[in-house]
């Protein structure tokens, strides 16, 4: 287990998409180790998104609790289902040499990225949980949480995708390398990395996950990148609305899903002017 | 006594040096230690207002067990996910430097909290009025944040200069602490006690929301 979770940890540091090592078009990491790890940090955040109901409704508030252990991670896997597909067809479509097996590789160290801001962000969410009787306060303040954590992931996932394609295109033709070789050779890694730096003051370090480096690629690669952000976004935002609920109304009975109405966005709407009123 | 004293000046200077090789967490649980010394003693301060007599002479303690809790709580509450963001923007290398000067500026923010304890009292000894002391309880803390935040602003300066990144994260930390922190203090309420309620750790019926109590009041205020 604490294997896996230093597997996780190379992908957080930044360590797993270095350009170095990268050099093989896809992600180096145990897929299946990565994957219980984030599944297991999505349950404890389900498990801190459940502790709302668990302290505010009476007669079968663990069900809540249970409910959202459950969902939480199934949200996630069901919105890579969904969107997956598509998002493969287009990648193919630009003729970017991403295979299906790296691209699932990287949608998988994206998610948990995501988990893993999620998951730490639990402890202030159960200790507002515990100490507010404000649903809609709490719905807000979830969804505040995992926008920080989706968005983070999604930056990630961007990151990595744009150096996936810069190793690509520095194989195939070299087009895009300026005179000063923002690549680094392969055999001398080091010195290079100190131009790869935005700014001057700063010592010759290690690039983190989130770096940008290197040239921006051809516009219509990045903003079918983008589009494939985005999809990811809304599709994960609607598939929340669809499998909530995930804190429970205290007012409502338990339900495993409720009556289909309404969307995403609207219901944020909602929340937040019941909260200012 | 000297050196002790010398330790509060230090810490004030932002001479608490980041990167010497000691043993970080020793360091840390220094500072923390006082910290708690120093928020005691604001803490039982506070706690004085009224009179002291029967049951309420127990405030002082209830205070000054409060003040050390409210910000140790809310920095391990806030510490997971600064963690997490720390190591995405890949300053894990850094992380001891940043705990040691968290702490130090928790310790500074108590150092200067005990220091107006004597202003405190003396606005205590000539005023009676409890909303007048709850207030001038709220600037001292304010204050006290202000100074925290300069403080923290001289720690985080060779951080900063290292690697620019640091600076952004020192505003992350600001933010979810405060967010964190409002909220701790508002359910670890009272901590200067209504003379005319029963003296308890916890008020009963305190907890709620410290964002939509201020939502309310603010409407209330707006829309008459």
């Amino acid at each position: 287990m604490l294997r896996w979770f230093k597997q996780l940890d190379r992908i957080l540091r930044g360590d797993a998409t270095r350009l170095e090592q990268l050099q093989q078009g896809q992600i180096e990491f145990s897929v299946g180790g990565v994957v219980l790890v984030t599944v297991v940090l999505a349950m404890i955040y389900g498990v801190c998104m459940g502790a709302f109901a668990m302290i505010r409704t009476s007669g079968e508030a663990y069900m809540q609790l249970i409910a959202s252990t459950v969902k939480f991670p199934l949200l996630f896997f069901l919105t890579l289902v969904v969107t997956f597909p598509s998002l493969y067809v287009f990648n193919a479509l630009i003729g970017s040499r991403l295979s299906a097996g790296s691209a699932l590789r990287l949608m998988t160290a994206a998610i948990g990225v995501m988990m893993a801001v999620a998951a730490s962000l639990g402890p202030i969410v159960v200790f507002f949980s515990v100490s507010t009787t404000s649903y809609h306060f709490m719905s807000l303040l979830n969804v505040v949480a995992c926008t920080v954590a989706g968005l983070l992931g999604l930056a990630f996932l961007l990151r990595t995708l744009h150096r996936l394609v810069l190793i690509q295109t520095y194989e195939e033709e070299k087009p895009y390398i300026p005179t000063n070789n923002t690549l680094p050779p392969e055999s001398a890694p080091a010195p290079v990395e100190e131009q790869m730096d935005s700014t001057p003051q700063e010592k010759p370090l290690p690039a983190s996950a989130l770096d940008f480096m290197g040239p921006q690629p051809i516009p219509r690669v990045s903003r079918v990148f983008k589009t494939w952000v985005l999809v990811f976004a809304l599709v994960g935002a609607q598939m929340s609305w669809i499998l909530r609920p995930f804190i429970g109304n205290p007012a409502q009975p338990f339900t495993w899903f409720r009556e289909r109405e309404s969307n995403f966005f609207m219901a944020v709407f909602k929340a937040l002017q019941s909260l200012l009123n | 006594m000297a050196a002790f004293l010398l330790k509060i000046d230090g810490i004030l200077r932002g001479r608490e040096s980041l990167d010497d090789s000691g043993s970080t967490l020793r360091r840390i649980l220094m500072l923390w230690l006082l910290m708690c010394l120093f928020g005691i003693t604001y803490g039982a301060v506070m706690g004085s207002y009224g009179p002291q007599t029967g049951p309420r002479g127990w405030q002082m303690v209830f205070s000054g067990v409060k003040v050390p809790l409210l910000l140790l709580a809310t920095f391990f509450l806030s510490l997971p996910s600064f963690f997490v963001l720390n190591t995405i923007a890949g300053l894990r290398d850094d992380f001891g430097a940043v705990m040691r000067a968290l702490a130090a500026t928790q310790a500074g923010l108590t150092i200067v909290l005990a220091s107006f304890a004597p202003l405190t009292w003396l606005w205590y000894a000539s005023w009676g009025d409890y909303r007048a002391a709850t207030l001038f309880n709220a600037l001292m803390f304010g204050l006290a944040s202000l100074s925290a935040q300069r403080l923290l602003s001289r720690y985080y300066h060779p951080l900063i200069q290292r690697r620019p990144r640091h600076r952004f994260l020192m505003w992350t930390w600001l933010i979810i602490y405060s967010f964190v922190g409002i909220q701790m203090g508002w359910i670890l309420r009272p901590f200067i006690g209504d003379p005319n309620s029963p003296t308890q750790f916890f008020r009963s019926g305190a907890w709620g929301n410290a964002y939509v109590q201020l939502f309310n009041t603010f409407w209330s205020l707006v829309g008459g």
